[in-house]
């Protein structure tokens, strides 16, 4: 092999490892660009609710002192009827949830301490996925469900209860929330480390004690963050409200009464063909503000109840 | 004193016995309370398993109805195996029908000839798989069209009344179990009459937005994965990046709608299309593609990925072939997942405008479109008595679709499962 011949290697391998670098460079660019998508979609999540938000607030039918204090939300309604209190879906969407906490957190806790602490691990092997299932189920399936199974059911039942009501939605949405509960604080009860137990079993605690006494608490900030979380869901949850609680708005925390919830009058409003631009339109946007902005708070409060409070074991 | 040993659990020091029996009872307070606390807590596993068994019996059960239907045609009906054919199977019911009329095989044949005279014969008539009450069961039935004064009664009430029915029953009438899932219901297209609706056009329309959706959010997800798993640096930006996919994880899915609304349909004028229904649903994913694809990247070990550096490989060669081809399995049964989400989402869509009747059926990503828990949605808020059945015999699709994408998923996740 002459010298030239093995510059012209050399050379080759380095115009290579050149090409190879730029190829790197690039393919680097190209996905972080991917990951920026992420932070795009959340600016323009936060640009179309602010700037429609706004909109609605300019608008000279509308003022900030109505829409806070008034008892009445009917954006839809001809001119001279609208009103623009948001107080209605408020309460609705609070009675939903609401409902939907009372059966879903006791329930979603009970289970994971059974299956945490007295199952065995082939049990909760099997039964966790089986949970799971409540929370794949598609809403519209639970919406009927709570429309057409547990509405018919609680008739006779409670005198009274409209075929459109927040009781039914709410007690089916508990029991779609019950994995969210269940799985997280499955999880912080199992991060629970052994020596507590076995401390609290070496002065004579039974089981009942160190689970109520010990593991619970030690777990709680993963449990109280679960509980938020769901409430979250819950709070943001729409085809089961829109199908079986109702579309009309209304300032009541009779749980019999046809109501709207911020999720429901956004579907309401959106599939009725307003015209972009108008303020049956805008009013839509300014619900979904209202609605993003709960529920961005929830999931801060339940990230940070996790970092501060949160036990770190080992 | 051994006997109080035992039944306590307790090891017996035999020092006062009178205190002994009131510690004892006590114990024995403090475990009846254990034994009720477990009790308790197997309450909510039993009645989420009931809920999700009733739901589920509850959905199947209202898929069939009795009906007295009319047949004031010539109210024919023919064993299963004679009109079940894959192809043509309404065609060859209805030649049978025609038969039966006293047609002969050359006006059979020139009834097919002329698409007008089958238009308004299809028109008039029902073709459809039913259970014969009278006869043998499942055969199909063709009868003159019916639109109004339909008797329909569920699975259990029909039974109750069934002798009855059938003692009331005028001349031309039949009473029939109408199972409302059957292989026609997804042939048809929808319709407003609850006899012809199908889930033809929404099964093509959710077929279109999940392709798409794949498209769209695979490279998207697992390259933010790749970026934030092997690329980026522990800094500020990344911090921000990764509390901001947290963050998205807990948006409701009705807001994505409300931004594929604004940006998609409106500020890009796409309008209500099923590239935007794509768009939209991608965004909605994307965090729970990424959180997954990030688990299996960095579930790969790094001495694989020394290994290949030691050879020489760049990062990206190392990525492409020693990484994802040992992270693809997680990767796969989180888009799988992801998938299932995707074709069960309804709020999103209904702001982004899918239609609740589409006449044609989609043919690009431009199309309108409906889906088929769009489709349920809005056969359930149809005020007719026959229109909750259509929506169980959908919901039935639904949920088939993803009990397969979920056992895919369980496949896809053991037959990749490593342990390093």
């Amino acid at each position: 092999m002459t010298g030239s011949e093995r510059q012209r290697i050399r050379a080759a391998g380095l115009a290579r490892g050149a090409g190879r670098n730029r190829r790197e460079t690039w393919i680097g660019v190209a996905l972080f660009v991917c990951a920026s998508i992420s932070v795009l979609t959340t600016v323009a999540v936060i640009a179309v609710l602010a700037s429609e938000t706004v909109a609605f607030f300019g608008d000279p039918a509308v003022t900030f002192r109505e829409f806070f204090t008034s008892r009445e939300w009917t954006p839809l309604f001809a001119e001279s009827q609208r009103h623009f209190g948001i107080a209605p879906l408020v309460s609705g969407t609070l009675m939903v949830t609401f409902i939907a906490l009372v059966v879903g957190l006791p329930l979603g806790l009970g289970s994971a301490i059974f299956l945490s602490e007295f199952a065995g691990s082939g049990t909760r092997r099997r039964i966790v996925p089986v949970l799971e299932v409540l929370a794949g189920i598609p809403t519209v399936v639970l919406g009927y469900f709570a429309l057409l199974f547990v509405t018919p059911l609680l008739q006779p039942l409670i005198p009274g209860l409209r075929l459109f009501n927040p009781l039914s939605a709410g007690i089916v949405m508990g029991f779609m929330i019950l994995p969210t509960v269940s799985s997280i604080s499955i999880d912080s009860m199992q991060a629970v480390p052994r020596s507590l137990r076995e401390a609290a079993y070496g002065l004579g605690a039974t089981k009942f004690e160190v689970v109520t006494k010990v593991v619970v608490p030690a777990a709680l900030s993963g449990i109280m963050a679960s509980f938020i979380l769901a409430m979250s869901r819950a709070i943001g949850e729409t085809m089961i409200v829109t199908l079986a609680a109702g579309q009309r708005p209304n300032l009541t925390f009779d749980l019999r009464e046809t109501i709207a919830t911020m999720t429901s009058f956004i579907v309401q409003a959106a599939t009725g063909d307003q015209p972009a631009g108008s303020l049956a339109s805008r009013s839509l946007f300014a619900v979904g503000a209202a609605l993003f902005t709960m529920t961005l708070i929830l999931n801060v409060i339940s990230q940070q109840v996790v970092r501060r409070f949160g036990e770190k074991y080992e | 004193m051994s006997e109080a040993a035992t039944e306590t659990g307790v090891p017996d020091v035999g020092a006062n016995n009178l205190l002994d029996a009131r510690e004892r009872a006590r114990l024995a307070a403090r475990r009846r309370r254990g034994a009720v606390f477990r009790w308790l807590t197997l309450v909510p596993v039993l009645l989420a398993i009931a809920l999700i068994t009733t739901l589920f019996a509850d959905i199947a059960i209202g898929s069939i109805s009795w009906q007295v239907i009319e047949a004031n045609n010539s109210g024919q009906d023919f064993a299963w195996s004679e009109g079940f054919r894959p192809l043509g199977t309404w065609q060859r019911v209805v030649g049978l029908e025609l038969v039966a009329q006293g047609m002969s095989e050359a006006d059979i044949d020139a009834f097919f000839g002329d698409s007008e005279t089958v238009r308004k014969f299809r028109a008039r008539n029902r073709v459809e798989l039913m259970w014969s009450v009278n006869g043998r069961p499942l055969r199909w039935l063709v009868t003159s069209s019916r639109d109004d004064g339909v008797d329909d009664l569920g699975l259990f009430e029909g039974w109750r009344q069934r002798s009855e029915l059938l003692a009331s029953l005028e001349a031309d009438q039949l009473l029939v179990l109408n199972p409302w899932f059957d292989v026609a219901f997804l042939g048809k297209n929808a319709s407003r009459t609850p006899v012809m609706s199908g889930l033809m056009s929404a099964l093509l329309g959710s077929l279109w937005v999940i392709v798409l959706v794949i498209v769209i959010s695979l490279p998207i997800g697992v390259g933010t994965a790749i970026y934030l798993e092997e690329y980026a640096p522990d800094n500020t930006v990344t911090r921000f990046l990764e509390l901001n996919l947290r963050n998205l994880a807990g948006v409701p899915s009705i807001v994505y709608g409300i931004l594929g609304l604004a940006v998609f349909v409106r500020l890009m004028n796409l309008g209500p299309v099923i590239l935007a229904a794509a768009m939209t649903l991608s965004l909605l994913i994307l965090p729970v593609v990424v959180i997954a694809s990030r688990e299996a990247i960095r579930a790969v070990p790094d001495s694989l990925r020394q290994a290949s550096y030691g050879l020489g490989a760049t990062r990206w060669q190392t990525i492409g072939r020693v990484v994802l081809p040992n992270a693809v399995g997680g990767i796969v049964t989180g888009i799988i997942l992801s998938v299932a989400r995707a074709i069960g989402e309804t709020a999103p869509l209904l702001l982004v405008g899918a239609a609740a009747f589409v006449p044609r059926l989609p043919e690009s990503p431009l199309s309108p479109y409906t889906v088929i828990p769009i489709q349920i949605f809005s056969w359930i808020s149809e005020n007719d008595v026959e229109f909750p059945h259509v929506a169980s015999a959908g919901i039935l699709v639904l949920l088939v679709v993803l009990l397969v994408l979920y056992s895919v998923a369980f496949y896809v996740r053991r037959r990749f499962e490593r342990t390093w």
